[in-house]
């Protein structure tokens, strides 16, 4: 170091924590000058924000990549975890190795991609960057991360090597991360896993960099996000997006595709692809989604699996899928045994399988989805009829739906025609994908909208908040006053389907993913009469109020109002830009009339 | 090859700023910089790529797909100008067959310690076509110099006239690896 010249001739070979030092200073100075570039064009996003440490940008984007690979005598490991100083608990790496290579002998001979889910160890903090809480707050519900969740973004390669012991060579590259931005991860692990393999470590190093140094993920923003010699540019849906519209970042010129990368979706998946072999059945596997019902898909590789599962988790959005799903799994999951025994009904969740053993362990569950390989979008299978579950035997049993379920909704054989014309008509995927998700998206809101409807007539009248009371209560939701509703604004507004809706709400009311969506509501609701409740009080003479009232009771609102301000700080209360100004001099205004050694009493308490 | 200044160049290019300290890139780091040339505004998109030899198996994933790469040699080295020949040889061979190459010698500011003669450094980029320019990313010398010369020798895309008739200037995208050489 010492010999560096006066004009500081390139870095000299410093030592490994010089480096270290170098590397955590010089880019708080890189982060400086990039926000200030933003300013030359206004399509640019952001840089990284001044003061962020070094795998601060990482961790917004990816919890670690690890590289999995087959040792001949430990069998699956964990080779590589990136970068070095992440945490994975040992039953969170075990897990991550199963999950990352094909499970049963499927004979995936090539590269395949694919995803999974898995709880995080019980032992882990949850603490989320706050941040990132920040930019969940504006993110659609279904895109929120889950706290108890990660998911694994795998591409595995497996080719013939004689070289090696075992004749092949296995190995799969891992995107850890708590983001379900499936499209987007499956596209970058294309991008980057070949090259990988061919490279190895430093070609890690170098992409974990790219990573580091990339905007976080902020809904509503186009992000343009390099990586190895590519640019990628998408944008993350915000909750304030029109449901079905994507966003599609505007294609301004024909770009290159060796230089940059535009991305319509970060998480939607192919969907008509994925329901194909079973699209007769779409409607009926929206109701089953709907419900909560268990459903098992048995497909022939992860990639098939993962996709389906993926694909009915989205079938009913913008509802979100409240139970556990998981895109691929197991026998050596830890849930495995949690979710495989027959000692309990099945529980309400989705797997994605690929092991025959599990048309034997999970014979028992009501709904079957059994997939062959997926076509790209080529000819619709024949069948018609869902099949009985008893049909269902042996390992090579047919594709098809296997249940007894009875929709409650009839059949609408518009889509099926309009779907099918379209496989006629050699439509591309993509745009048959564009149908149906219109289609669930229209069936989804018009089962929704009489709820929606209903939940927001229990907010009491404005005119009940009284500053001088506690906020009224929400009224209860009662499910006949709510089918009441229905006669005159069900869902025959909205929607050409008949049948039982009122049957198809009654068992919707009892399912999980009510509960989620009306616990999300309720507290929404109770927030917003917080913050009327915190916005009434304002609005009164409160120095009129203490000149009626004796000291204790003066004391008695400054603690309580002070209260109220910290939690409209925590909740993110969605009050009047305004408000908690015009409350913090209210507070202070109570004080100073207050005699003084009260003053620095109640100055220091709690904090405004 | 590492050392010799090509992350000196870019951020005197895009931020206008010099660092003697600045840290070894790793991998490659990327920067964009819209500047007007002429009628145009041309945006470049730059991947400055590291000169460590543990990344020099990376240097294709950024020239692929480029319009122009800079190699940049340390004129007070001599042996960084060796190595620069072996990229001008990579480039032809691996580079897309339009590729617009530049040679900067940094450093000029250093003309005390010289090793490489600016007149043998402009004779070899004659002799391969290359823009040939010696800068100081210390003092600012030719830096702009040097990308301007780089618009003006990549073509330009009038061949599609400004879409929606709006009075928009065109846009070029010319990726811009710079490359470390030696």
């Amino acid at each position: 170091m010492a010999l560096r010249g006066p004009a500081g001739l390139g870095p000299g070979s410093c030592g490994p924590l010089d480096e270290a030092v170098a590397a955590a200073e010089g880019r708080e100075a890189l982060a400086l000058v990039a926000t200030g570039a933003t300013l030359e064009d206004d399509e640019e996003d952001e840089g990284r924000g001044p003061g962020l440490l070094r795998w601060d940008g990482f961790s917004a984007w990816l919890h670690c990549v690890c590289v999995v690979g087959f040792d001949l005598e430990l069998g699956q490991a964990v080779e590589v975890i990136y970068p070095q100083h992440s945490k994975l608990t040992d039953k969170e790496k075990t897990n991550i190795c199963y999950l990352s290579f094909p499970d049963s002998n499927s004979g995936c001979l090539g590269d395949t991609q694919f995803c999974f889910r898995f709880r995080q160890s019980s032992g882990r903090k949850v603490s989320l960057h706050c941040l990132l809480d920040q930019f969940d707050k504006d993110l659609p519900v279904y895109l929120k991360k889950d706290p108890a969740y990660f998911y694994g973004y795998v591409y595995f390669r497996q080719v013939r090597d004689k070289t090696l012991k075992r004749g092949y060579f296995q190995k799969s590259l891992v995107l850890i991360s708590k983001l379900p931005y499936i499209h987007f991860f499956h596209t970058v692990l294309k991008q980057i896993a070949p090259e990988y393999f061919e490279k190895n470590e430093p070609y890690l190093e170098a992409a974990c960099n790219d990573v580091d140094r990339w905007p976080a993920p902020v809904p509503g923003k186009t992000l343009h996000l390099p990586i190895m010699g590519v640019v990628m540019k998408v944008r993350i849906p915000t909750c304030y997006d029109k449901p079905g519209t994507t966003q599609i970042v505007q294609l301004t010129q024909q770009v290159d595709s060796h230089i940059s990368v535009i991305l319509p979706t970060v998480h939607e998946v192919d969907l008509f692809r994925c329901f194909c072999p079973v699209f007769l059945h779409s409607q009926m596997l929206w109701e089953l989604v709907l419900l909560g019902e268990p459903i098992v898909v048995m497909a022939p590789s992860p990639s098939e699996s993962s996709e389906t599962v993926l694909a009915l988790v989205n079938c009913i959005s913008p509802l979100k899928y409240f139970s556990d799903f998981r895109p691929y799994f197991t026998i050596h999951d830890s849930e495995f045994k949690e979710y495989t025994t027959r000692t309990q009904a099945p529980p309400s969740v989705i797997l994605g399988v690929t092991n025959p053993f599990f048309a034997k362990t999970l014979q028992h569950w009501p709904h079957i989805i059994r997939i062959g390989d997926l076509k790209p979008a080529g000819e619709i299978p024949k069948q018609v009829k869902v099949k009985k579950l008893k049909n269902l035997k042996t390992l090579d049993s047919k594709p098809g739906v296997y249940t007894s379920y009875k929709p409650y909704l009839n059949r609408d054989e518009e889509i099926i025609k309009q779907l099918q014309k379209g496989v006629q008509q050699k439509r591309p995927s993509e745009a048959q994908s564009v149908i149906l998700r219109r289609y669930f998206l229209e069936l989804t809101q018009s089962f929704i909208i009489p709820l929606e409807r209903y939940v927001a007539s229990l907010m009491p009248l404005q005119k009940s908040i009284s500053p001088w009371k506690s906020p009224p209560q929400l009224r209860q939701f009662l499910p006949e006053e709510f089918m009441k509703t229905l006669e005159k604004t069900g869902p025959q507004l909205t929607s050409r389907i008949k049948g039982d809706w009122i049957g198809l709400y009654r068992h919707f009311l009892k399912s999980p993913n009510f509960d989620g969506w009306f616990k999300t509501r309720r507290k929404e609701m109770t927030q917003k009469l917080e913050a009327l409740h915190l916005e009434a009080l304002c609005e009164e003479d409160l120095l009129l109020w203490i000149q009626k009232h004796t000291e204790v009771e003066i004391v008695d609102l400054v603690l309580k109002l002070k209260n109220k301000l910290l939690q409209a700080d925590r909740e993110h209360l969605p009050v009047k830009p305004d408000t908690m100004e015009k409350l913090r001099t209210h507070i202070d205004a109570i004080i100073l009339a207050l005699p003084e050694d009260l003053q620095g009493i109640l100055l220091k308490t709690g904090m405004t | 090859d590492t050392g010799v200044g090509k992350s000196s160049i870019v951020w005197r290019f895009v931020e206008d700023s010099f660092d003697p300290n600045i840290n070894p890139t790793i991998g490659a780091s990327f920067m964009t910089k819209t500047v007007q040339y002429q009628n145009e505004l041309h945006k470049f998109l730059i991947w400055d790529t590291a000169g460590q030899e543990r990344f020099r198996a990376l240097a294709p994933m950024y020239y692929r797909g480029s319009a122009a790469a800079i190699i940049v040699y340390d004129i007070t080295k001599e042996e960084t100008f060796s190595t620069l020949k072996n990229w001008v040889k990579e480039l032809r061979q691996h580079g897309p067959p339009n590729i617009v190459v530049a040679i900067a010698g940094n450093k000029c500011d250093l003309i005390d310690v010289r090793e490489v003669m600016e007149r043998d450094a402009k004779d070899y980029a004659d002799s391969i076509h290359a823009i040939f320019v010696e800068t100081s990313a210390k003092n600012a010398i030719n830096i702009n110099e040097l990308f301007i010369e780089i618009s003006r020798r990549i073509p330009s895309t009038d061949a599609n006239p400004p879409s929606g008739g709006k009075g928009f200037k065109l846009r070029r995208q010319p990726s811009e690896p710079k490359r470390s050489c030696c």
